[in-house]
């Protein structure tokens, strides 16, 4: 695979997006906290921050030192400009095979498609960025997928250039370097690290480099909010990064109090307040039909005494139950077929094309199998979602998507089934549903799948939330206790465990 | 023992059919899998997932007419629950060849379920269906049988292997007998002669051809799952 522009950009950022802080657990400062409200909605956009300037003017750099200068920093993304070049025509792929074209000037990039994806990157949706070769000078087929950064820095020369892009920034800066100094640079970096001459150089420098910086690039200066200087900009960089800060902290402080907390919905069912079974029951959370065997089964999965062997073995069958349920709320149309007799049959087809299912790690685990014996070679994305040690809040570590769902042109049409044993606080299952919705999946083609649900708990945050979600569960327990548990650290924090519940479910499949 | 609890599983039950029949809820997506099994271009992986799939849940509706006694247990949050234990041992029995297909479906619900061979064919001189084989566990007589067989056409292999079963000393409510395919000559001569017994089905056909294929039906059960 060819080194592009975006991988290039990115690779030497990652280290800094890993907390640094030594006796902190290094996954928690990567989480992403809630980004939405009780009622699902996001609470804010991200944060998008542009640096412009000229050619080897220090761009990169000046952003690094932002982005390392923040302690604990969520989630960063780098957009950069050379991701956007536009398409080249074939006469013009020679052009720039020949070092003759100007990819300097703003009709070289695709403006549409840049501000479209940080419009999307912004308002907290996925983005599928083009991949741009240098090596073919063309964009390729395979798209970059982006989703879920608190932070956008969008770097590249022209990048304060264009009106509807600037609209897009929270914070605008422009590196100020000298001339000399920028030729000086890239003469070096293209001579020793792209194999060039150094006449080749001087001559693309003559020709587009320097016409643009002076007609397009430093003209662009005057829209920036703060000018740092190309060279010893340290203190630059650290007023910059106590602002941010403080914007940063501002935000999070407003968005707490707004925030999905478990803490301030759930009170009312825990504290045993009655929840009427009309409110919760309807033709969007389905429970299956209370069958003896249904209840057999459950008596044995709430058992303590149930050994893992047998707690397995009838997990899978229940997960086989849910599933065949789920599946009824797919759409079908009447089709015909001949059978080998050589009849024609009247029958039904299932319509949806894209069927993918998404489990939460860990609880979601058992209902996979069931889902896998039901669809044949079903694909299968994850979110992995833990709740914060010592606050409680759910955070999104790792999110894997099927690529019907990651794919914005696709996701609209997809079908998802979101995997998860149970749905207590609702906690975990507000924030995957945000997540799938932010990706364009409709709310009425999820489907969430559980094998209990808690009628005191969150489920009632998230009918409100996204009414048009089907719920498909194998049994409606009455509420929710109050625990604490320590972790390994010796953090105690508050759990609510459903009760009578089956303990831990993944826990038991699992461990 | 308890008695079998018939009144809260989830199946239909048309009025027009014996009371002893059952059938699984008539939904879109059950009428999907069958359009599967049905097409004869459907190649036979498929048509062996779809099929397992059905018999799964024609064997978890089958086992909603055992009995179950109230069990209460503790779970792990300490909390107690009301709840069933499951009553009465079974095994399964498979009208060969065909029903040997539905034995993995069974084993799927049931793990290490003991399961019963019966070999009948039709005699050649009489056309009667004749028992050529069969081997059943030693206690079956005080087991609930769970009868396997996808297709039930004429009905003379079911009534015969039912026979089978009775000769060995299970009472005839405790048979159940778990089929994909019906029609209505087979019910009406399987349920008429024995009407304590239990059929669970999942689609019951228009009827027989000349040749006493089903209509529409899937063709050669047999065939399109083993040799094909």
């Amino acid at each position: 695979m060819p080194k592009t522009a975006l991988d290039s950009l990115l690779e030497p950022l990652r280290p800094y997006t890993q907390n640094t802080r030594k006796n902190t657990i290094l996954l928690t400062s990567h989480g992403r906290p809630p980004w939405y409200g009780e009622d699902g909605k996001p609470l804010s956009d991200a944060f998008v921050i542009a640096v412009a300037g000229g050619s080897a003017s220090g761009k990169t750099h000046v952003a690094r030192q932002i982005v390392q200068s923040l302690d604990s920093v969520p989630t960063v993304v780098v957009l950069s400009q050379d991701s956007f070049y536009n398409r080249l025509s074939e006469e013009d792929v020679k052009i720039a095979h020949a070092n003759e074209f100007d990819f300097d000037h703003p009709n070289s990039i695709d403006t549409g498609l840049f501000a479209s994806c940080l419009a999307d990157l912004k308002s907290c949706k996925q983005a599928n960025v083009p991949i741009y070769s240098f090596s073919e000078h063309q964009r390729l087929k395979e798209t970059k997928y982006l989703y879920g950064a608190a932070i956008i820095i969008v770097e590249g020369i022209l990048s304060l250039h264009d009106p509807i892009m600037r609209s897009l920034y929270d914070l605008k800066i422009f590196v100020q370097c000298d001339s000399d100094l920028m030729l000086a640079r890239r003469l070096k970096r293209d001579v020793k690290e792209r194999g060039r001459t150094v006449e080749g150089v001087l001559d693309q420098y003559l020709r587009f480099v320097k016409p643009s910086y002076d007609n397009f690039v430093q003209p662009s200066s005057k829209f920036a909010d703060i000018i740092v200087p190309g060279h010893n900009n340290s203190v630059a960089v650290d007023l910059i990064s106590n602002h941010l800060r403080g914007k940063l902290t501002a935000r999070s402080v407003r968005f707490r109090e707004r925030m999905a907390n478990v803490d301030r919905y759930l009170p009312l069912g825990a504290a045993g307040g009655t929840v009427l079974e009309e409110e919760l029951e309807g033709p969007n959370l389905i429970v299956l039909p209370r069958t003896p065997q249904l209840k057999g089964i459950y008596t044995v999965l709430r058992d303590r005494t149930t050994r893992r062997g047998e707690f397995v073995f009838f997990a899978d069958r229940l997960a086989n139950l849910v599933v065949e349920k789920s599946m009824e709320l797919l759409p079908f149309s009447p089709i015909s077929v001949t059978t080998p007799v050589g009849v024609t049959a009247k029958g039904m087809k299932l319509t949806a094309t894209d069927v993918c299912g998404v489990t939460i790690v860990g609880s979601g685990g058992p209902l996979e199998g069931g889902l896998s014996r039901v669809i044949r070679d079903v694909r299968l994305g994850s979110l992995l979602i833990q709740s914060h040690p010592s606050t409680g809040e759910p955070i999104l570590l790792h999110t894997m998507l099927p690529s019907c769902v990651t794919d914005r042109r696709k996701s609209g049409d997809a079908w998802v089934f979101l995997l998860d044993a149970q749905i207590g606080t609702g906690a975990s299952a507000l924030m995957a549903l945000r997540v799938l919705l932010d990706h364009g999946v409709k709310q009425e083609h999820i489907v969430y799948l559980a094998f209990i649900v808690a009628r005191g708990g969150g489920i009632r945050v998230i009918r409100r939330a996204f009414p048009d979600v089907r719920i498909v569960c194998g049994a409606l327990d009455d509420g929710l206790g109050e625990g604490w548990v320590s972790s390994e650290t010796g953090e105690r924090r508050r759990t609510w465990p459903i009760e009578p519940g089956m303990g831990s479910i993944g826990d038991r499949y699992y461990l | 023992m308890a008695s079998p609890n018939t009144a809260l599983t989830s199946q239909t039950h048309p009025g027009s059919l014996p009371p002893n029949v059952f059938t699984l809820p008539r939904t879109a997506q059950l009428e999907a899998l069958y359009t599967i099994i049905r097409d004869k271009d459907t190649n036979r992986g498929d048509f062996i997932f779809y099929t397992d799939r059905i018999i799964r849940l024609l064997v978890e509706e089958g086992l909603n007419h055992l009995p179950v006694v109230t069990k209460n247990v503790e779970t792990p949050t300490g909390a107690h629950y009301e709840g069933v234990g499951f009553e009465g041992r079974i095994c399964g029995v498979s009208i060969l060849r065909a029903g040997e297909a539905m034995e993995a479906g069974l084993r799927e619900v049931c793990r290490s379920v003991r399961i019963g061979k019966i070999l009948i064919q039709r005699d050649e001189d009489t056309a009667e269906a004749k028992l050529f084989y069969s081997k059943l566990p030693e206690d079956i007589s005080s087991r609930y049988v769970l009868l396997l067989d996808p297709m039930l056409a004429t009905g003379g292999s079911a009534i015969k292997a039912v026979e089978v079963l009775t000769q060995h000393g299970v009472p005839e409510d405790r048979i159940i007998f778990i089929n994909l395919i019906a029609c209505p000559e087979g019910i009406h001569s399987l349920c008429g002669r024995y009407p304590a017994l239990r059929m669970i089905t999942g689609w019951i056909d228009q009827g027989l051809n000349e040749k006493a294929y089903i209509i529409p039906g899937l063709g050669d059960f047999g065939e399109r799952r083993y040799t094909c």
